[in-house]
């Protein structure tokens, strides 16, 4: 059965629009940490960034490790909260493509570009492993959303719509969607059922999500790690292609602190300085209430 | 000109506006570069000035109204007290609103023009976001233009471009040689080129620059320290405060009533059957409802507890509930038609839910239905609220938002407490369309 709504908790979405906003030359992803609750509602109260293994284009894997880290950290979050708490979503990002709802994805008369999307992951001893072709949102996006539901009706799936831009009136544009899929008729094609998904306020920044808004540029590095050392461990090539790799390596690295750690160190100093005075705020606040109670 | 924001206060400027039950402001703190371009072509060498805006961040406001007035009076002292030592690097301000069009309100252009001189930018800019919704609140758009009013009529919108991470394609390593069989060149680049490597064959350039990145990730890592531990201060005050405020009340509520209680001993009448029997006993939510808050001038701050699912959950069961004593009735004011769904979504009996036109009525328990059936009739076409705000003002109300047809939508509507219409955006729409209640809209 359909989940009947997600709630995903504002420092949840906070981190969700910084990791979509890292990029627009490519989607990224991560997995959502919360609860179902009785109602079918899924609450979300963190996320994960995650990391594409092999950065083909054609080609995007969560490794097994990956997922089972996850599974660690929503085991943490439960021990922290005291609630149970496991994967219940996954979201990524469409750069410069517009999620449309359904009906008005089916008329678009020109297709966009194709992309081929390699989902494979562990799961519960669960190989999956399936290609899909990217055509719009709905076809791929759908399809692989109906194989996690196959180890969880209620996983649903998160799209984050950024770097779009409508030249004539110079407005800028970012969407957020919810979906589960659907297979009307067994061997017919998936469906997409939307989600109805609302941000809940949460004022303060949760530890978890804190924790993994600062994982971006270590994951980041982590990929420029290992794809420098797969090169680096060709042995045929002559010094001035090692300096030429080494540089590539540093001038990645130099684009990585500036576009990400960079403006993270800055947000969060200010965020400190911010979060600071509405503590003193706060605390005159309390003064004069606790005094107005006083004279009550 | 061109302007850029950091992904990072964006992203802070849309978390604001997700937290904030109304429409949001604050100012944009940044920097403005001249740059200047040259550009020779066989024709001609001409230089073009090119005005950087860059926002570093940005400075909420806690409330709407904090340094102007209803009349959009600016006051001077108040700027200074939102904005301490920061003034000078202000280069705009920002405002977030809920299913509105894209244009500046008139009293946002008379602010923008007090701001201007008071904060002497000549070039002050001004960002608009806007929020839309599908009436099945499955997709939710964020729209944003930069202004900057003080130009010429005709030419005020500026890109507004995310700097990120572009292309991090790793396609540049070369994983072969170019071949060559010059035993010089193989010579030459062996032995000069050695300079740059280690004794362990890696590239001493790679070792430095990894040592920055530690020590720059290292730092991230200790900042972010400092605020997980200011935020759980924060949010432990604000807990207090919250309790407060709900004794505070709970003590005014006792108190009136023992007043009417004297009231009524001395003249007794005929009492009619009063409504607060069926309330339900959740009075810390009450107490923020719109029609039973008692008038404070002040509204609520923004996190002042949301009710715990679970009790909203058990307002839900209740189905027995009447519409004026439920919290979550106001959330059965539909929203406005900002996204083209084929007429007014029919609020549930426990007025959550609201689906699209075709579609029945959700069943109890069962608050929130996409439409299931995959079909939606809703498009992201704006047909928001639509009145143009060129020569009106904004609502006097607190939460004030720009869309009007709430009111022509009151025959359509069940019988909900009339003050509740009068007041603007119902709080129980907040930051979304999320029908959990919360904050009021005294």
């Amino acid at each position: 059965m359909a989940v009947s709504a997600v709630h995903l908790e504002s420092d949840a979405f906070l981190v969700c629009m910084n990791h979509a906003l890292s990029t627009e030359k490519e989607e990224v992803m991560g997995l959502c940490i919360g609860e179902v609750d009785t109602n079918r509602i899924v609450h979300i109260h963190s996320v994960i960034i995650l990391r594409r293994s092999d950065k083909r284009k054609d080609r995007v894997e969560i490794s097994p490790e990956q997922l089972s880290s996850a599974t660690t950290e929503a085991e943490r979050l439960a021990d922290m909260t005291g609630r149970p708490m496991r994967v219940v979503g996954w979201y990524h990002s469409h750069p410069h493509i517009t999620v449309w709802p359904s009906h008005v994805g089916k008329n678009q008369s020109t297709p966009l570009p194709h992309q081929f999307h390699n989902f494979s992951f562990h799961c519960h001893c669960k190989l999956f492993q399936l290609v899909c072709l990217h055509h719009s949102f709905s076809t791929t996006d759908v399809r692989t959303q109906a194989m996690y539901q196959m180890m969880d009706q209620g996983f649903v799936g998160l799209i984050f719509s950024c770097f779009i831009e409508d030249k004539n009136t110079k407005t800028g544009r970012v969407l957020y969607t919810c979906f589960q899929s659907v297979q009307a008729q067994k061997g017919s094609e998936y469906e997409r059922i939307e989600i109805p998904i609302h941000v809940v306020p949460h004022e303060a920044i949760g530890k978890v999500c804190l924790e993994s808004a600062v994982e971006l540029p270590r994951i980041l590095c982590q990929e420029e790690q290992d794809t420098y050392r797969k090169i680096h461990s060709l042995t045929h090539l002559d010094p001035i292609t090692k300096i030429h790799n080494g540089s590539v390596f540093t001038k990645n690295l130099c684009s990585q602190m500036s576009a990400v750690s960079g403006p993270l160190l800055q947000w969060l100093e200010d965020r400190l300085e911010q979060t600071r005075k509405s503590i003193i705020e706060l605390q005159l606040e309390k003064e004069r209430l606790t005094q107005e109670l006083a004279t009550m | 000109m061109a302007a850029s924001i950091s992904g990072y206060t964006f992203s802070s400027v849309c978390y604001h506006s997700a937290n904030s039950n109304s429409d949001h402001e604050g100012f944009l703190l940044g920097e403005v570069r001249h740059e200047e371009t040259v550009s020779i072509s066989d024709t001609q060498i001409s230089s073009s000035e090119l005005l950087q805006v860059v926002v570093h961040n940005h400075e909420p406001c806690a409330q709407l109204f904090s340094f102007y007035d209803y009349a959009g009076q600016v006051n001077e002292e108040s700027l200074n007290r939102i904005l301490k030592d920061r003034r000078k690097n202000v280069i705009g301000w920002y405002r977030f609103r809920r299913n509105t069009q894209q244009q500046m309100s008139f009293r946002e252009q008379i602010i923008h023009k007090q701001l201007t001189q008071l904060l002497g930018v000549p070039d002050l800019v001004f960002l608009l976001f806007s929020f839309i919704s599908t009436a099945n609140n499955s997709t939710h758009a964020l729209e944003y233009v930069l202004f900057r009013p003080n130009r010429s009529r005709y030419n005020q919108r500026v890109t507004l471009s995310i700097p990120n991470l572009g292309n991090t394609s790793q396609q540049e390593y070369k994983v072969s040689s170019v071949p060559n069989t010059s035993l010089n060149y193989a010579k030459v680049i062996k032995e000069h080129g050695a300079e740059f490597f280690d004794k362990d064959g890696v590239m001493k350039d790679i070792r430095t620059i990894f040592q920055v990145y530690g020590a720059l990730q290292d730092k991230v890592q200790s900042v972010c320290g400092e605020v997980e531990q200011s935020e759980r201060v924060k949010e432990k005050v604000q807990e207090e405060v919250n309790k407060l405020k709900q004794q505070i009340v709970l003590r005014k509520r006792k108190t009136t009533d023992e007043e009417r209680r004297l009231q009524e001993a001395q003249n007794p009448e005929p009492r009619l059957t009063p409504e607060e029997n069926t309330e339900p006993p959740e009075t810390s939510l009450l107490s923020r409802v719109a029609f039973h808050t008692p008038s404070t001038p002040e509204r609520p701050g923004p996190s002042a507890n949301p009710p715990a699912y679970a009790d909203l959950l058990s307002l839900q069961n209740d189905s027995l509930l009447p519409f004026s004593s439920s919290p979550t009735s106001a959330a059965l004011l539909p929203r406005p038609q900002a996204v083209g769904s084929p007429g007014h979504p029919s609020p549930s009996p426990l007025g959550l839910g609201l689906s699209a036109g075709p579609n029945p009525a959700p069943s109890p328990g069962t608050p929130y239905l996409g439409n299931g059936d995959g079909s939606s009739s809703d498009s992201l076409d704006r047909q928001a609220a639509g009145q143009e705000d060129d020569d009106e003002e904004e609502d006097d109300d607190e939460d004030s938002s720009e869309y009007e047809n709430l009111v022509s939508e009151v025959g359509q509507l069940p019988p909900v407490s009339a003050s509740v219409l009068l007041q603007g955006r119902p709080a129980a729409l907040s930051p979304d369309g999320d029908a959990s209640v919360r904050g009021s809209q005294t």
